[in-house]
């Protein structure tokens, strides 16, 4: 047994002078500790602290309850086991107590209570070796032992108190009873103390405060905050992303210089955008919410992360979500006016659904209504009577509704009432008089009613904090018309008609088809649709009294004619534009004038256009032929400079009908579609040919002058 | 109010189902014990949308997109000292050696030109207008003019794609799909979003559709574009022998059979057709009456100019945008094309501007005169400026001007807006800024604000990220606003 004995006490002996040398180094660089210049290695060393702390607290809370449990115990065993327990305790303490010296020189903490920690630590450590040394003395005294342990548990307690207190921050464990919801009066506090503080008291605060100052800063006090830390200014006013301590917030989570430490609770991200905006704002601490503007951004960010109210506009109760979403139908709209507001607007919709019904529900919300469109709906005077409930109303708009200002009256309960508007309807005078007592009417908008000049004048005079809104655009000189309108675009069939038409109404539309210039005297009178059965240029004008005529309107109007069996190209269209063969010529599509890769479109250059057309054994009685073409000069597509036209019972038996030269343009034009007619003497032959000469040589004016020149063409037609 | 920002948050898509069932059974036991009201109601579905983040200056939009890049220097921003310098070259001092276009990088000077047309001051504000604009220049007082915005790119199509969805490459969504998604249709009978486009007699550059696209966006908030045609909304009319009972009828169960569909599948754009359907169906009764302009009185015809009877006239477009965006149309985009004066300044420009003068300023007015322009946001804009110096052969009688993205000039009026004033300044060169410049994400974020959104909350979840209207960056100029 006494073998056992020392071979116990063995290491025991080595552990105890392990402690005791680290115990008085501890003393001695405490007491030294001004002098000490610590190595970076010692600083990690340093940094275990709080890792090992956890060690003699857990073991001296093991130790005391073994003591209770002693009874299962042999009592020799128990000794031994508690000597050691006692031994690693002390060992444990005594280098936690290094470590924790060598981090306070390392770190920025606050001096009272990291003064005490550091003597109550020290103490601990010294405590436990003296225990251990009680423990093992030969006293008899069992009782006062064990009482001497759970005392070293009350220090420890003291010692973790003080420590826990410079990382989590004083008063860390009795915060959430202590805490009652402070009243955030805007009226009285800054944003800063409204909104801002809040935040880095619960961010930043616990380690930027007079006592622990992480980094010399000390973000609590105003003053201090201010000045900065060791590395110099928190913030530069209005300007965030070069501000220290927005930079650090967004380092990242694992950078050692990432605030707030990684493991400490981090700001939100509406937390980091205040934050920013604040510092944009220019960092003032002492501006209240009311000295900014209400759609500041910061005043908007601070407004979500309080609960203040930033705009306490309006002092009614919100109605509920229910009755809100309810009084929603695709032609009745409410909602309120913004995000958190209690005020309401309700629009209507569409006449043809109006029920004097649909208004008479916005009762359910006649505190809240504020603004109210019945623009354009069949409201009678008598309706009116419903809008003397809603008492907060303040934007009326009933523009174009069916009242005469009898029943204006009944809104002289809405005294909050600040825009009324009444345009395009039949109010007076004297029925308007009704409403312009209300006290808070500014503007009543009275364009296009019975009220004229003179009316408007005479309200100005007697309501003169009242503005009227009148007719605004007043222009005494005449104007010209726009151009009538062609109702039928396209190739007419058979019984098709011209159809015209103008958009104002008392307009007289002239037109001519046979080239000449129609005016408000010449030219026929467009009174029904115009019958035509070839191709022709319509020419038309709309002229109304009051009103100059209008600008010319010309367009060509073509006539499907007569079809013929078959068309083919006797000579080919040129690659690029070969549109869909022969067929494209007959099958009634018309080109556009600057898309001439269309396949209504056959281009030529090289060659002639020359075109066969078959109308069969019973051919019809023909007389003319009508050629649609481009006129593009800037593109190089010209008119033809000849036309011929063959006729015969075949292909092979053909001969010339006539031949029709024109001559080419003078100079550049706007690109247009035109056509050509050639008429011969009536014939009833079953084959025709057409021939159509494209420039050979561009003019002289022109920028492609002597190179061949384009002819395009996209449907032919005979009559 | 439209649900659309708050149900893209709901929408469970198969990958967000998968992703989170395994996370999501567990945290929410837990979730519940701790959070007691976790699986309750939520009070207010209204308050949960959180839009508008704050009480609107404006409820509508109408956009008088100028396609092509009008010159500044012809219209509103009067530089006398390039008359007096005219045909002198752009000192460096000034060009900074800035980057040109490959039109007129190969010129080999750069002659100073000044407006051929006259200037004048107008309205209480004092503000110069040339006089080829003789109506704007009558209703000044209701416009804030920005004379310094600026933009990135200097050719049409990246600049006017950024000027329209805030980025230059195209395939995020453009404005109005963002007001659209961010504060949905106040009619539900029309979509929120419509494109009216028309054609000037000047040089033109094109518009496409990835102008108005809805891009990542649900397919709902696409700019609807209007046709040019009589026919304005086309296949809008049931066929001959159907009518508005047998259309019913099949709607009801068509919808009945996507219904089921949505139920195997759960795709969303399952539920987005329907919604189209259905308000296609709506926008039967309600279209109509929007594009008769027949029984508008004569004098809203004089106003705009009697081309506002001819359909996809920038006039009727004009007059048509005013009827839209009284009927609650969110947003309502006008593109007006022919802008694009690289030469023949003084043939085109009178034109553009004839066709567009009158109407533009009847517009103001006319929503002014109904109690419209205080809750509508009306812009004139364009994708870039044009050059101080010429392109091209310059004579006493004509010019050219190639594109200059360094400032330019555009201008607001109506709702929330500084009316009657000049925001910024351009050297007397008209080349670079002076004094407060507008970048085109200081714009988008300066518009958003006067709808009650904030630029930089107002985001969509894409491809691993949070998208904006304005991206990364972007700054609400307080100065543009009232």
């Amino acid at each position: 047994m006494k073998q056992d004995a020392a071979f116990h006490q063995q290491p025991i002996g080595f552990l105890k002078s392990l402690t005791l040398f680290i115990l008085f180094l501890t003393t001695f660089l405490f007491a030294f500790e001004s002098r000490i210049e610590l190595p970076v290695w010692l600083q990690i060393t340093g940094r275990l602290h709080p890792l090992l702390l956890h060690v003699p607290i857990g073991i001296i809370v093991l130790a005391v309850l073994l003591l209770l449990l002693r009874a299962q115990f042999k009592s020799k065993q128990f000794t031994l086991l508690i000597t050691y327990l006692l031994l690693f305790i002390t060992l444990s303490a005594a280098f936690t107590a290094l470590f924790g010296l060598l981090l306070s020189i390392g770190g920025d903490y606050g001096a009272d209570t990291l003064q005490q920690h550091k003597i109550s630590g020290l103490m601990l450590a010294w405590l436990s070796y003296g225990v251990l040394l009680f423990y093992q003395s030969s006293s008899e005294i069992i009782a006062l032992k064990h009482t001497s342990i759970i005392l070293l548990l009350g220090v420890v307690v003291f010692v973790g108190h003080t420590g826990a207190g410079l990382t989590h921050g004083e008063n860390f464990i009795w915060e959430p009873l202590q805490k009652t919801q402070p009243e955030l009066d805007p009226e009285t506090l800054s944003l800063y103390q409204l909104a801002v503080m809040p935040v880095l008291d619960k961010k930043c605060f616990s380690c930027h405060n007079e006592k622990k100052a992480k980094g010399r800063l000390i973000m609590a006090v105003i003053d201090k905050f201010k000045q900065g830390g060791e590395s110099g200014a928190a913030f530069i006013p209005g300007n965030p992303d070069s501000s220290r301590m927005i930079q650090f917030i967004h380092l990242p989570l694992k950078h050692d210089d990432h605030m707030p430490p990684d493991g400490k609770p981090q700001l939100t991200q509406p937390e980091i955008q205040l934050l920013k905006a604040w510092i944009k704002s220019g960092a003032d601490f002492d501006k209240k919410i009311s000295d900014y503007k209400p759609n500041d951004t910061l005043v908007l960010l601070a407004g979500q992360n309080t609960s203040f109210n930033v705009a306490p506009a309006y002092t009614f109760k919100a109605a509920s979500a229910d009755v809100i979403e309810k009084l929603n139908t695709p032609f009745r709209t409410v909602f309120p006016l913004h995000v958190n507001s209690p005020a309401l607007q309700a629009d209507f919709f569409v006449k043809e659904y109006f029920e004097i019904k649909t208004l008479e529900e916005l009762k359910q919300i006649e505190k809240q209504l504020v603004s109210l469109s019945l623009s354009k709906m069949p409201v009678t005077d008598a309706d009116l009577k419903i809008l003397s409930r809603f008492s907060n109303l303040e934007v009326l708009n009933l523009n174009s509704t069916a009242i005469d200002g009898s029943g204006l009256e009944n809104l002289i309960s809405c005294k909050n009432l600040k825009s009324i508007s009444l345009s395009g309807t039949k109010v007076t005078t004297e029925s308007i008089k009704s409403i312009l007592t209300l006290p808070q009417l500014k503007t009543v908008y009275i364009w296009n009613t019975a009220i004229d000049v003179a009316g408007k004048a005479e309200l100005e005079k007697t309501y003169p904090h009242i503005t009227f809104v009148h007719n605004l655009f007043t222009d005494e000189s005449t104007l010209a018309l726009s151009k009538p309108i062609l109702v039928n675009e396209g190739i007419l069939k058979a019984t098709d008609k011209i159809e015209l038409k103008h958009t104002m109404p008392g307009v007289t539309i002239r037109y001519t088809i046979d080239g000449t210039q129609p005016d408000s005297v010449n030219g026929m009178l467009y009174e029904e649709p115009i019958t035509i059965v070839e191709t022709v240029k319509l020419k038309a004008i709309a002229c109304k009294p009051g009103w100059y005529c209008s600008p010319l309107f010309e367009s060509s109007i073509y006539q499907e004619g007569y079809k013929p069996l078959q068309t083919e190209l006797l000579a080919p269209a040129d690659k690029q534009y070969r549109g869909e063969g022969a067929t494209s010529l007959t099958d009634g599509r018309k080109g556009f004038v600057d898309i001439f890769k269309e396949p209504a479109w056959l281009g030529f250059r090289d060659n002639n256009f020359e075109a066969g057309f078959d109308f069969g054994n019973k051919p019809p009685a023909l007389t003319k032929v009508v050629l649609s073409y481009g006129d593009n000069l800037g593109a190089y597509i010209f008119p033809p400079t000849e036309i011929q036209v063959w006729g015969g019972d075949s292909k092979d038996k053909l001969k010339l009908l006539m031949t029709q030269k024109f001559s080419e343009p003078k100079g550049y034009r706007t690109p247009h579609m035109n056509f050509i007619t050639v008429n011969w003497e009536t014939s009833n032959h079953a084959y025709y040919k057409i021939i159509a000469k494209p420039i050979s040589k561009l003019p002289l004016w022109h920028g492609g002058k002597g190179q061949k020149g384009w002819f395009f063409v996209d449907e032919v037609f005979f009559y | 109010m439209s649900k659309e920002f708050i149900d893209h948050r709901n929408h469970v898509t198969r990958r967000h189902f998968l992703g989170k069932l395994s996370l999501g059974i567990g945290s929410a036991a837990l979730g519940s014990l701790l959070i007691p009201d976790l699986f309750s109601k939520s009070e207010s579905p209204l308050a949960s949308l959180g839009l508008p983040h704050f009480a609107p200056k404006a409820k509508r939009i109408i956009y008088l997109f100028q396609n092509g890049a009008p010159s500044q220097l012809e219209s509103f921003d009067y530089k006398p000292m390039l008359n007096k310098m005219a045909g002198e070259e752009l000192p460096a001092s000034i060009r900074m050696g800035q980057r040109l276009t490959g039109m007129t990088s190969g010129q080999s000077k750069f002659p100073l030109v000044g407006s051929y047309f006259k200037f004048n001051q107008y309205g209480n504000s004092g503000a110069w207008v040339s006089e080829l604009f003789p109506n704007i220049a009558k209703v000044v007082d209701d416009i804030c003019f920005i004379k310094t915005m600026h933009t990135e790119a200097i050719n049409h199509d990246p600049a006017l794609t950024f000027m329209q969805t805030g980025a230059q490459q195209g395939n995020r969504p453009s404005m109005g799909s963002w007001l659209s998604y961010g504060l949905g249709s106040e009619n539900k009978n029309l979509p929120a979003f419509c494109v009216l486009l028309s054609r000037g007699r000047g040089n033109g550059q094109g518009v496409y559709s990835k102008l108005w696209t809805n891009g990542f966006l649900d397919s709902v908030h696409q700019g609807v574009q209007f046709s040019s045609s009589e026919e304005r909304v086309l296949y809008l009319k049931d066929p001959e022998g159907r009518d508005r009972a047998d259309r019913r009828n099949m709607l009801d169960q068509l919808s009945q059979l996507n219904d089921l569909n949505h139920k195997e599948f759960g795709d969303p754009e399952i539920q987005a057709r329907v919604q189209q359907y259905e308000m296609a169906y709506r926008m039967q009764t309600a279209v109509p009456e929007l594009t008769d302009l027949s029984k508008e009185p004569d004098n809203i015809i004089k106003m705009y100019g009697a081309d506002c009877l001819v359909p996809g006239t920038y006039a009727a477009n004009c007059l048509l945008a005013r009827k839209l965006s009284e009927a609650g149309v969110r947003f309502v985009q006008l593109y007006h094309q022919g802008w694009d004066q690289h030469g023949n300044m003084v043939g085109e420009m009178p034109l553009q501007a004839q066709d567009t003068d009158r109407s533009t300023a009847a517009l103001l007015m006319d929503l002014k005169q109904r109690g419209l322009l205080d809750e509508t946001l009306v812009i004139w804009g364009t994708e870039f400026g044009r050059t101080n110096y010429c392109q091209g052969d310059l004579s006493k009688e004509n010019y050219g001007r190639d594109h200059h993205p360094r400032c330019y000039t555009m201008w607001m009026a109506g709702g929330g807006v500084k009316a009657g004033t000049t925001y910024g300044e351009t050297d007397e060169f008209g080349y670079n800024i002076v004094r407060d410049p507008v970048h085109v994400n200081d714009f988008h974020a300066t518009v958003l604000n006067l709808m009650g959104m904030n630029h930089e909350q107002l985001t969509y979840k894409h491809l691993g990220r949070y998208y904006r209207l304005t991206d990364v960056a972007g700054n609400v100029v307080p100065g543009l606003i009232a």
